[in-house]
Order: structure tokens, then sequence, then C-alpha cells
């Protein structure tokens, strides 16, 4: 019996100490069948609905056999979890003859032990053919079988366990990633940045479906959006992904918040998920008017605080994003201009609403109202106010319900600045081309402006600085300075006609040249209609294509990048 | 870009000075429009104009034939450099009577 005991304790050693239990096994099914004086034996694990041999010793190498689950003594032994000692194998009613026909064996005698751990059946040990003394199993070596079975079952339970763990502690490590980029997503949340629109953004989970996203024009318009995906889980992560990736991108190239959002929706449509949707808002706000676009995609309506301290809500001009052209008619977002005046707009997700700030209490749009006042008549600025808003959902010490983002534009300052007549008008940076040896080569000036007869005095003094800089002489510039204005003119008078968008202008130098790129996000204009008028008949209207065309050496209408609105390449050589 | 008017000689003088653009012609062009629609003569002073375009110039177009269709005296006086250099450029030096002073513009008109 110390030979069984000490065995034992090798084995409970050898599986403490290793992964591999297969290893182990081998070697303990070998010992224990030289201490019975077995023939061989088998450990067999429950895999689904069969029994698979992971570990074998003897004169045939079984491992990998299957065996249907209640079939043979050892199925037996496994669906009643009750150790089987069968001393005549052959008149046994259960017993699985396929082995021995299959391998050219007589089993003659199975002792058998199952492995479980509480309630879970894990496999069993089988050994065959005693060949020592009288030939049969007894009582003591059952006794071993089972202790060894107990000692086996535990391992492999415990390594089933570890490896789950060690799985489930892979994907925490992935999520946690997941959250990290989803963070590089959002812009900064700084209480101390004096900037008119900011936001926040507290995740439910590790990942959130909600995000903001705000970033500055070339005029010093800003365009921002806040956007609520479907679900919070790692789907609505990747939407969320996509969807902030999309706004980032056409949004420095579509300034149009109603046509933009038609855009996304398309490109989500594309490829989305079944069933998830995005409730998004998006617009455009000039600090330098506080004048503000907003196109708004079935989400929640947003809030303007005036300076008469009231709210009102803006509902909703479209379906969320994700739902198919085809059954919207597809046409752009309906657009809402406002003019804040001093006042705010919050935008925010129903997490914001709908959160808790005591056990079974929402905020509550009136709670949102309350906060955003108290912390304005103490003189919070914008992004303090809105963290004060996160910060009470959280204050209860139990989870969010729902991911909780909020984004503000208020434009306080900036009407303070506008009326001290501290126009926030965006400067125009030329590359400082005296400073360097080589004539730079590239863009000398890029913007885009709203078509509109107001933006063109900037468009001039761009053009005047530039042609400045080129070397061209006063009445050059002169002339360079009014074919541009006059172009951009086409563009606010007949591309745009009686509707508003955007041009872009960029002021290049270019192998010898000056050139000009006009684009805006018209329709298309027909170009051969378009004609410089004959001099000799005097009517006001119709000059500015002759202009155009009399100053510059090249006029060409180009076919825009990605085929929407007009392209126009206007160009001067610089005469050395 | 401002406008001031005055009458002088039996004619409006209208001193035009600034930006003449897209934004600021109309206002041009319907004060022009005003004075001869009560019938006076015109002299239009662009002494002060630092910037014109097609718009501004259309506006002048627009004002010299309404006034000659009514019989009424139109003309430009002391052009500076840039708006003369676009009225060439639009060929329209030849088309409208060019004063250097005014002196000579509202004994032309008046």
């Amino acid at each position: 019996m110390s030979d069984q005991l000490e065995l034992l304790v090798e084995m409970g050693r050898h599986f403490a100490a290793t992964q591999d239990i297969e290893a182990t096994m081998s070697r303990a099914l070998e010992r224990i069948s030289e201490l019975m004086g077995a023939q061989g034996g088998a450990l067999f694990v429950l895999e689904g609905d069969h029994l698979v041999c992971h570990a074998s010793h003897g004169p045939i190498d079984v491992v990998g056999l299957t065996i249907e689950k209640g079939k043979g003594i050892i199925g037996r032994s496994v669906s009643n979890n009750v150790s089987e000692m069968v001393w005549d194998a052959q008149s046994d009613p259960s017993f699985y003859s396929e082995f021995d026909k299959q391998f050219d064996f007589t089993t003659r005698s199975i002792l058998c032990a199952p492995m479980s751990v509480k309630d879970e059946r894990i496999g069993a040990i089988e050994m065959v053919n005693k060949s020592t003394g009288d030939g049969l199993f007894n009582q003591d070596d059952l006794t071993l079988l089972e202790a060894l079975a107990a000692s086996a079952a535990l391992a492999i339970s415990n390594a089933r366990m570890a490896g789950e763990l060690a799985e489930r502690e892979v994907m925490r490590r992935e999520l946690q990633l997941a959250a990290e980029i989803q963070r590089g997503l959002l812009p900064s949340e700084d209480i101390e940045a004096d900037t008119p629109v900011c936001g926040v953004n507290r995740p439910a989970r590790i990942v959130s479906g909600d995000f903001f996203d705000h970033f500055a024009l070339y005029d010093g318009r800003i365009a921002f959006t806040l956007a609520d995906v479907s679900g919070k889980g790692m789907n609505a992560a990747l939407l969320m992904a996509k969807t902030a990736s999309l706004f980032r991108c056409l949004g420095k190239e579509d300034l149009r918040p109603g046509r933009l959002l038609q855009r996304i929706n398309a490109e989500v449509c594309e490829t989305a998920m079944r069933g998830m949707f995005v409730t998004m808002v998006a617009g455009v706000y000039d600090p330098a008017t506080g004048r503000l676009v907003l196109a708004n995609a079935g989400h929640e309506p947003p809030l303007v605080h005036g300076t008469d301290g009231r709210f009102t809500a803006l509902s909703a001009g479209a379906p969320p994003v994700g739902i198919p052209p085809e059954l919207t008619g597809g046409g752009p977002v309906p657009e809402e201009v406002l003019h804040l005046g001093g006042g705010a707009l919050y935008i925010f997700t129903d997490g914001a609403t709908e959160g808790y700030v005591a056990p079974g209490k929402e905020l509550g749009a009136d709670g949102f109202q309350e906060i955003i006042r108290t912390g304005q008549s103490g003189g919070l600025g914008p992004q303090a106010r809105i963290a004060g808003v996160a910060d009470a959902l959280c204050a209860s010490g139990e989870a969010l319900r729902d991911d909780v983002t909020i984004l503000v534009i208020d434009d306080t300052e900036p009407l303070k600045r506008r009326l001290v007549g501290d126009q926030m008008a965006p400067s125009i940076e030329l590359q400082d081309m005296a400073a360097q040896d080589q004539p730079i080569e590239g863009s000398l000036c890029a913007m885009t402006l709203p078509a509109r007869a107001e933006s063109l005095c900037m468009v001039r003094r761009a053009v005047g600085q530039a042609s400045e800089t080129c070397g061209f002489n006063k009445e050059q510039c002169q002339d360079l300075v009014l074919a541009v204005d006059e172009a951009c003119q086409n563009v606010i008078r007949h591309a745009y006609a009686d509707s508003e968008g955007d041009m872009d202008i960029d002021i290049r130098r270019e192998n010898g040249s000056l050139v000009i790129l006009i684009r805006d996000f018209a329709p298309q204009v027909d170009v051969q209609a378009i004609q410089p008028r004959d001099l000799d008949d005097v009517r006001p209207g119709g000059l500015g294509v002759h202009f155009i065309r009399e100053v510059m050496d090249d006029v060409e209408h180009l076919p825009p990048p990605d085929g929407q609105g007009n392209l126009l390449r206007l160009k001067k050589a610089l005469k050395v | 870009m401002d406008i001031a008017l005055q009458d002088q000689g039996g004619a409006v003088v209208v001193a035009v000075s600034g930006e003449v653009d897209l934004s600021t012609s109309p206002k041009v062009r319907d004060t022009l429009l005003d004075c001869i629609a009560r019938g006076s003569a015109v002299v239009v002073d662009l002494s002060g104009v630092a910037y014109i375009d097609s718009s501004g110039v259309a506006s002048l177009v627009e004002a010299y034939q309404a006034a000659k269709s009514k019989g009424l005296g139109f003309c430009l006086a002391q052009v500076s450099e840039t708006p003369m250099r676009v009225l060439k450029l639009a060929r329209l030096d030849q088309v409208f009577i060019i004063h250097d002073t005014l002196d000579e513009a509202i004994a032309a008109v008046a």
C-alpha cells in the first residue's frame, strides 16, 4: 500500500507542477499498470457527446480513440458516475466488442473509475486485463484507481478554469486596448481650455457607442458632431469608430451639415451591420458671427440656452443614420440656422437625461437644465458645466446605465469679443517666402469660406498678398485680385445662386506660375454656356468672365476631385 | 464703402469711396438710380475708390443708361488709378464721359 500512496503523492505533485496533464497521466497510467499488474490503461475525457482518449499505456496506443458517450462499460461508468469492476468483460451486456475486433485484442477484465468534480462529469480512467495473482481486479485496485481518478479530475478541471481565465484576461486586455483607441478618437476634455466648443464622454462599459468631435476649419469656423450608436457593446464601438472617421474625413470636405449627414448615411448603409443605426447631430458654428448651422438625423432634440435663461428644444429633421437612403428618399438632412447671440447650444445623448442621480431617480431634462443654470450663474466655463452634469450621474457610485456624452457650443466669450470689436477674423498666413533661399512650390494659402459676398474681401486680401509675394507689380496684383474676386462672385451668384454653400480657395505657386484653384460644392455648371460678353454691347453685367480671361494666362474648368461641384483653375505666369 | 451726396451747380455729385464689390455695389446702384429718378444730372466722383469689380462697373453702366434714356447728364470724375484700370479692361473708358476735375464735370452735365 505504501507504493500506492507514493504514486498518488507523486501524481498530485506532478499535476500541481505542470500544465501538461496528458504527459503526467501517461506516466501515471504506466505506474499504476505496474502496481496493479494490469496489461494497460487509458484516460478518456468527455467532450460533448463523446469520450476521447487523451492518455494511454499498454500494448496498443489508443490516444485519440473516440467512443460514443453511453457506449461500453466505460460509458456506463461515466453516465452513472459509478466505478465498474468487471471480471468477465465478454459476457457484460455493455461490452463494446468493436474495440477488440479493430485492434485484434482480447479484453478479459476491466476496472473503471469515473472522473467528476462536483456535478461536472469529466471522463473516466479504465484499466484492462489484470495479469498478476488470480487475474482479477480487487477492492484495493479500485480504491487506488478512484483516488487517482479524483486527483486527475481535479487537475483537468483546474486546467480548464485556468484556460478560461487566461482567455478572459486576453479578452479584457483587448477590450482595454479598444477603449484606449476609442478615447483617442475623441477630442481631449480640458477644463482650462478657453474654447467655445467642447464635450464630455463617460462610457457605461469599457467601450462606448457614443462620440463627439469638433475641429476648426480654415476660416475659424468650427465643425462639430455628437452621435449615439444603438447598443453599448463592441459592435456599437466599432460602428462608432467608423462613423467618427467618416465625420473627420468628409467633414473637412463638405461643410454643409445636412449634406454631410446624407453622405455619412450612404457610406454607413453600404456596409452597415444589420439593425444598427446612429442618431447624429452635425453642425458648423462661426464664432465671428454666432451663426450656427445644424442638421439632426434622428437624435434627441438639442437644447438652446438663450441669454434670457430659457431652454428651447430643437427637434430632429430626419431619420437616423443607418436607414437606407432608398427608404427615406435620400436627400440631405434638413438644416436649421441659429444665431446664438451669446447663448449656448447643448447636444447630449439620452444617457445624460436618463442617467440616475440616486438609485431609481433619473436626472431628467429639468435636472440637466438645473445643473447647467447653476454652473453658469456660478461662473463655470462650458467644459466645467457639462463635466458637472456627467459628475452628477457618476456620483451615485452605481455603474452608469448608458454612455453619457454631452457637447456644448457656447457663444458667451465669442460674443464678448465681437462686442469689443476683436473680431476673430481668421488670419491669413502666407508662408514667409522672403526667408527662403528657394521660392516655395505648392500652396501659399488655402482657405474655405462661405460663398457669400462678405467673404470676398478676405479672398482679395489673400490674393493681393500672395501676388505681391510672388513678385508681381502693383498693377498686376490689382488685376489678379480682380480676376479671382470675379471668379468667386460667379460661384456665389451663379453656381450657388439662391442656395448656401462653401468655396475652397487654394493659392499656389507651381512651375513658374501663380495658380489659383477655386472649388465649390454647388450643382455643376454648364461650362459651354460661360462666355465673355461682347464689349461693344454696353450693358450692365456679364463683365466678370471677360475680366478673368483678360487678366489670366489660362482659365480652365477641371473635373472636381470626387465628381462633386465645380473646380476652376486660374493661371498667371511669374515674369522673372 | 461710403457714399456722399452733394448738390453742386445743378448736378448731384455722388462721391463713392472705399471698396465697391458684390456686397456694396447694390447701394451704389440704388443711390445713382434714385438721383436719376428724381431728375438730377449726376457726377460720380471716383477719387476715393480703392477697389471696384464688375458688379460696381455694372452699377455705373446701368445708371448711365437710365440717365441717357431720361435725357439727363451723367459723367464720371476724378477717376483714380484703380477704377480707371478696371474701366479700361472693360473698354468702358471709351464709353463713359470722364472728366479730370469736378468743376469740369459739373459744368459739362448741368
